[in-house]
């Protein structure tokens, strides 16, 4: 017992690579599923349904595969990066697929009467959806949004795989120092469910306060 | 009396069946036309072929002596000189009733808020719709008071004309009045409108000019007492008998 107590701070050093990871790759995520779902939406269709196979095949992509991708296999073609450059990346390119998919859905959602009625004031197409279409566009996906970050806060574990000294495989050390598995786990599962817990509290009341106001969220 | 807008030859194809088929009409200046026939005439296309919503594939359209048809017109403009009233109300979700109204105000004719706020006011208020209910959002109102809110939103514009599509259509039963009430008190206002409605007490008591479409053209016009009560057209008369077994009381 005494073994594992001195252990703790060791571990939970690790929540600051966890976040680090998981923040960047989800917010690179945005910007990028963001380019994606805005081409899907609004250019030609060739265009637009290649952009759509892309995101089909980021998704079908498993996290650990891209991972060792990135790290191991990267340094073939010359590109050699440190491993939490590399998460980051496999992060990023995994979960902007399925962001894409979350934003056009939002922005699909909006619905063509909406539309109608903001060109019928004299709205211009950028004015429409500058002023209709992105702010509810934005309020449908906002709890899908945050939702997706408590995934990809819990999926980044993954970068044990890599060796990068996130939470979990600073556990997961520990347990092989002081022959205990149960100890050290139980505590990253407090550790990772007080992080999401509150992002779906957050989660939830966006979607009851936002479907009072009629807008559904994705 | 000044002509507000004239329609002249239009035609619209889906694919290649003709939607409108060479629709031609004129509307004064305060008057008040009322569109009837049945569903899938082209009523709703004609409508959305004034306001640029759908573009037609021949014949023109002329607003206020400018062929809004034309090449290189600037849609947005003409656009927010005509105010348009929808089945569904349409009116913005994220945004509550006052601010619904304001917005075009703000955003189209680039007027302040304060001054916005003097016009939306008066604008909610010629429809019945009082202060209590300006901070309410769309899906907190009543489909009547929706649809009240969209007119202010559509007259807050000062448009030269207003286009109503089937405006009671989705309204329950016992909330259609208060908007009829409302069109009804625009047209003794002289507010220049086109009524595409199934309401023939409406059209009765309003329309200076009933027109009927069938298949995508007018197959009858006239003033409401002839084309309701006495059609000479065959179908029209099919269409109005089926009227008076549905609204008859006796």
């Amino acid at each position: 017992m005494n073994g594992f107590l001195t252990y703790v701070p060791v571990i939970l050093m690790g929540v600051w690579n966890t976040l680090i990871l998981s923040t960047a790759g989800f917010l690179l995520a945005t910007l990028l599923g963001l380019l994606m779902a805005f081409i899907e939406v609004f250019s030609p269709k060739p265009i637009s349904i290649t952009v759509d196979w892309v995101t089909r095949v980021l998704r079908g992509v498993p996290l650990l595969l891209a991972l060792l991708l990135v790290f191991y296999g990267l340094p073939r073609v010359g590109i050699a990066l440190p491993n939490i450059a590399s998460a980051i990346i496999g992060i990023t390119i995994v979960d902007s697929g399925y962001q894409a998919q979350l934003f056009r859905g939002a922005i699909e959602g909006v619905g063509e009467r909406q539309l109608e009625a903001a060109y019928s004031i004299g709205l211009s197409k950028w004015a429409a959806f500058r002023y209709i279409i992105a702010p509810q566009a934005f309020r449908a996906a906002l709890p899908g949004w945050l939702n997706e970050f408590t995934i990809v806060l819990k999926d980044s574990s993954i970068a044990y795989a890599i060796g990068v000294t996130e939470l979990f495989t600073q556990a997961v050390h520990v347990a092989q120092v002081v022959l205990d598995y149960l100890q050290p786990l139980i505590l990253v599962s407090i550790v990772y469910f007080s992080i999401c817990y509150p992002l779906s509290i957050i989660s939830e009341r966006a979607r009851r306060k936002l479907l009072a106001m009629g807008v559904a969220a994705v | 009396m000044k002509v507000v807008l004239e329609v002249s030859n239009l035609w619209k194809f889906f694919g290649k069946s003709p939607v409108l088929r060479g629709v031609s009409f004129s509307v004064r200046e305060g008057e008040a036309k009322v569109i009837l026939g049945p569903s899938g005439a082209g009523k709703s296309t004609l409508l959305r072929c004034i306001n640029l919503l759908i573009k037609p594939d021949r014949g023109s359209i002329i607003l206020d002596g400018e062929e809004v048809t034309a090449p290189g017109v600037n849609v947005a403009r003409v656009r927010s000189k005509i105010g348009f009233v929808f089945q569904h109300f349409n009116l913005f979700n994220h945004l509550t009733a006052l601010e619904n109204v304001m917005l075009g105000l703000i955003k189209v004719k680039g007027m302040n808020r304060d001054d916005a706020f003097k016009v939306a006011r008066e604008s909610l208020l010629s429809v019945g719709i009082s202060e209590d209910l300006w901070s309410k959002y769309p899906a907190q109102l009543s489909g009547g008071q929706q649809q009240r809110v969209a007119i202010a939103r559509a007259i807050a514009m000062s448009p030269r004309l207003v286009l109503f599509d089937e405006p009671t259509s989705a309204l329950d039963p016992e909330l259609i009045w208060e908007v009829l009430r409302v069109m009804e008190k625009m047209s003794k206002e002289r507010m220049t409108m086109i009524v595409v409605t199934h309401e023939l007490g409406f059209a009765m008591k309003v329309a200076d000019e009933v027109v009927f479409m069938d298949s995508g053209a007018i197959v009858e016009r006239g003033p409401p007492e002839e084309v309701i009560l006495r059609p000479r057209n065959e179908r029209v008369r099919r269409f109005m008998e089926r009227m008076q077994y549905v609204y008859s009381l006796k």
